[in-house]
């Protein structure tokens, strides 16, 4: 008994590096944990299971019917958490469809054999857009200093390891850059209130695991950095000249559809979350060898 | 045990003290510049905001002066001046309030069912006056209206450049605070216009009012924001704003900012309804010491549409009537008769504690679609009688006084007061008398000034025998008087100097977990 546990143990911790879908999951649990018992997010505990169930079953449908590998029910988990970490609402009918747009998008807007909205991304803001219903707080985080050297630190190990950081460096750079350009050296804002726009943890959480999903996003480089450019700059213009809250959301949101485009007229590589030679059918293989020799 | 509602009660008293609007007040002479407590009703729908601020000043009524930002150009329709008390009745409406449940005895049943609400408005008195004065060109200033509102002289000026506003105000008579141009600036640059308004003498005594009444604005433009920026320019140390929000869809929140409901629904201490004042004011300073200093606190939240007829639970005040949410600029309602109403409203209450250093940008706000209620509500358990030969007493004895020490342990939490002071109350049921609370300005009051305190000197009793058996006569009948709490704003205002350092022990656990995740990363690359 004790064997089996250490040699699971020991099974688990060599093949969780191996996926950075991982890293994520964890991340995104411990901010959920800090949102719910330090920060007092009004959610109940129905609502997350809610969203985490609908999304798992319309996954398992996925993978039954469209061949898809267990180990997506990974991503699931991730577009779940995403979920509850963005979106508010005060109904459970709305998060169940939430959670329903986010995954079955990923089966309906495909091109070129890959989806191209974020998951969690279109099933917020198509829920918004269909009901009128549930909304984004960014407020929600606050503004704490800290929040910018934990997630964006460890945000940026957790997207390394994905090799997508130079799309949350473009992101910022097109979005960060306009706002010193204008709040700092144009309307003369003392630079504490930059520090203060920039320290919000949905910003932060947007810019290290949202825009920088691998999966959704252009695959050749050059197009991708410029993409991604773009993304931040529309956020910029959105919430300066348009007072849209939470824009850098409704900025990828508009800007997702261009991906299938540009992946057709710039070929790249095509991401895997797994390298071949370590799928998750073989590490499952390799697990279930360890533990029944 | 079952419980049956009983009373509910108590209101909050406001505005004893000087209250600003988040414009900064600019005075002519040396008057003292009182910018300390403010209260605004913000009304949202869809791009149409309708600002109301309750401008209260004392000091000399001639210095009297206000300098609003403002995102667009008002027109004269735009500018009302409106009745103070409606204020008062949102506040007394909203406020923090009391629940008390009596217990049934457990062998017999006794029931209470009058209702006690009570409601206590005030009115302050602040007259200024003030002489309008003619503009001038140089400063790159200019005037695009004037309009004289009852008693206010309003003008609505637009600048190319702080220095030259700063000047201009200066040059034409008003004392501007040390800071104002670096203030002024962004303003000027997002190409908003500044709102000055004056009082007219001749109009303030032809109409004959003491009072300055509040002032209204309404402008189309998406910003949905309060500039508070500009009235810390004079504010010294913290100031305190309540914002009462009206809204279609449902609650107002802040975006830049958390918004942070206060602890409610928690069981306390009987005494507490003696000192609900104290109580209160120390448990938001407690909680702001907690939560931080940088957020803004969700004190109320209720639907209040025409449909719903359960437009508070319990209430402390009558909700408001249509002639008082159509005086704040609430202007989708239908009204059928006299104060009924029909469509969809939402009321929020927020409450903010504001200095420079911990709100750097003005307060951003959004409408969510958010409809649950949420109030300030706390509860007292009150003991049921002694009953005679019952033998589930002993039970119910052991029971109330596990719920008494319970309830201080929340009362400790919850103010931060050093409930030790009120040791004897778990086990005296009838008579006691609890010691003044803790006054933060004064340190602590160590003896107990009610002169009935000699009934708490208590020899040690057997918690078998039932230590209350009383006569009913000697119940004191719950006096309406009771139950009013006056609280003056001005009480919430944290006079000492906020340390800038904030507390950090919230998130320990996320750092600790956190930095295992990236310590296993980094071994593995390491390794690998």
């Amino acid at each position: 008994m004790y064997t089996y546990l250490r040699t699971g143990l020991r099974a688990a911790l060599q093949s969780f590096p191996k996926d950075a879908r991982h890293y994520q999951i964890s991340f995104l649990l411990i901010f959920l944990f800090t949102g719910i018992f330090s920060l007092k997010w009004p959610i109940d505990p129905t609502q997350i299971f809610l969203t985490f169930f609908i999304a798992l079953v319309v996954q398992t449908f996925g993978i039954i019917f469209l061949k898809l590998p267990i180990s997506s029910l990974k991503s699931a988990f991730i577009s779940s958490l995403s979920l509850c970490l963005l979106f508010r609402c005060d109904q459970y009918i709305i998060i169940a469809l939430a959670a329903l747009i986010t995954i079955a998008s990923k089966f309906v807007f495909r091109a070129q054999g890959k989806h191209f909205f974020n998951p969690a991304n279109i099933g917020i803001c198509a829920t918004i857009l269909l009901t009128g219903q549930g909304w984004i707080s960014p407020g929600q985080w606050g503004s704490d200093g800290l929040w910018l050297f934990v997630v964006g630190i460890l945000g940026f190990l957790v997207v390394t390891k994905a090799n997508r950081m130079e799309l949350a460096i473009s992101f910022l750079v097109g979005y960060g850059v306009a706002q010193i350009i204008r709040m700092y050296f144009y309307q003369g804002w003392p630079a504490d209130a930059l520090t203060h726009l920039f320290t919000n943890g949905a910003l932060l959480l947007f810019t290290f695991f949202m825009v920088t999903d691998p999966a959704s996003t252009p695959t050749h480089k050059t197009v991708r950095i410029i993409w991604a450019l773009a993304v931040g700059l529309l956020a910029f213009y959105l919430q300066a000249y348009k007072w849209v809250n939470g824009s850098p959301i409704w900025a990828l949101f508009i800007l997702s559809p261009l991906t299938p485009l540009l992946d057709y007229l710039f070929k790249g590589e095509k991401f895997q979350w797994t390298k071949p030679e370590q799928s998750s059918s073989n590490s499952s293989q390799s697990l279930a060898t360890i533990i029944h020799p | 045990m079952k419980k049956i509602l009983l009373i509910s009660a108590l209101v909050f008293m406001t505005t004893l003290q000087a209250d600003a609007f988040c414009g900064f007040y600019v005075a002519r002479a040396d008057a003292k510049l009182f910018n300390k407590t403010s209260q605004v009703i913000l009304v949202r729908n869809g791009e149409r905001s309708t600002i109301t601020m309750s401008s209260d000043f004392q000091g000399n009524v001639k210095d009297f002066a206000m300098v609003i930002p403002v995102p667009t150009v008002l027109q004269r329709e735009d500018i009302r001046v409106v009745n103070r008390s409606i204020f008062d009745q949102f506040d007394a409406y909203s406020g923090p309030r009391l629940v008390e449940y009596h217990d049934q005895a457990p062998c017999n049943r006794y029931l209470y069912d009058d209702v006690v609400m009570s409601k206590s408005t005030t009115a302050k008195n602040a007259t200024a006056e003030m002489s309008t004065r003619e503009e001038a060109d140089e400063y790159k200033v200019a005037v695009i209206a004037r309009y004289t509102v009852d008693e206010y002289d309003i003008e609505i000026l637009s600048a190319k450049e702080s220095d030259g506003l700063e000047r201009w105000l200066n040059d034409h008579g008003y004392k501007i605070p040390e800071g104002a141009r670096e203030v002024l600036e962004p303003y000027i640059k997002s190409n908003m216009k500044f709102f000055v308004v004056k009082v007219n003498l001749e109009e303030q005594q032809r109409l004959g009012n003491q009072i300055l009444r509040p002032i209204q604005i309404s402008f189309n433009s998406p910003k949905f924001m309060l500039p508070i920026r500009l009235g810390m320019a004079n504010g010294e140390g913290n100031q305190d704003m309540i914002i009462y929000a009206f809204s279609q869809k449902g609650r107002v929140e802040t975006t830049n900012y958390r918004t942070v409901q206060m602890p409610a629904d928690r069981n306390v201490p009987t005494f507490v309804k003696d000192y609900f004042g104290q109580f209160y004011t120390s448990l938001y300073k407690e909680n702001i010491r907690k939560e931080g200093y940088n957020n803004v606190y969700l004190e109320y939240a209720w639907d209040l549409s025409g449909q719903n007829q359960v437009k508070c639970d319990p209430c402390p005040s009558a909700p408001p009537l249509y002639a008082e949410i159509a005086e704040s600029g609430v202007n989708w309602l239908q009204t059928n008769r006299g104060n009924g109403y029909t469509g969809q409203l939402y009321f929020t209450r927020l409450h903010v504690t504001y200095n420079r250093n911990d709100f750097p940008q003005d307060l951003v706000f959004q409408e969510t679609s958010n409809r649950a209620q949420f109030q300030c509500r706390y509860i007292l358990n009150h003991p049921a009688q002694y009953v005679e030969n019952c033998p589930e007493w002993a039970n119910y004895q052991d029971e109330k006084i596990q719920r008494r020490r319970k309830e201080l342990r929340e009362l400790a939490s919850l103010t931060g007061w050093d409930v030790r002071r009120y040791r004897d109350y778990p086990n005296y049921f009838q008579g006691y008398r609890a010691p003044q609370p803790p006054d933060q300005r004064t340190g602590w009051i160590e003896e107990p000034t009610t002169p009935n305190n000699k009934l708490i000197s208590p020899k040690p009793k057997i918690m078998s025998t039932p230590p209350d058996k009383i006569e009913t006569s000697q119940i004191n009948p719950i006096e309406i008087s009771d139950t009013i709490a006056p609280i003056s704003q001005a009480e919430f205002i944290i006079d000492e100097e906020i340390e800038t350092k904030r507390e950090e022990t919230k998130i320990p656990f996320a750092m600790i977990a956190l930095t295992a995740i990236t310590g296993l990363f980094l071994i593995h690359r390491i390794k690998s």
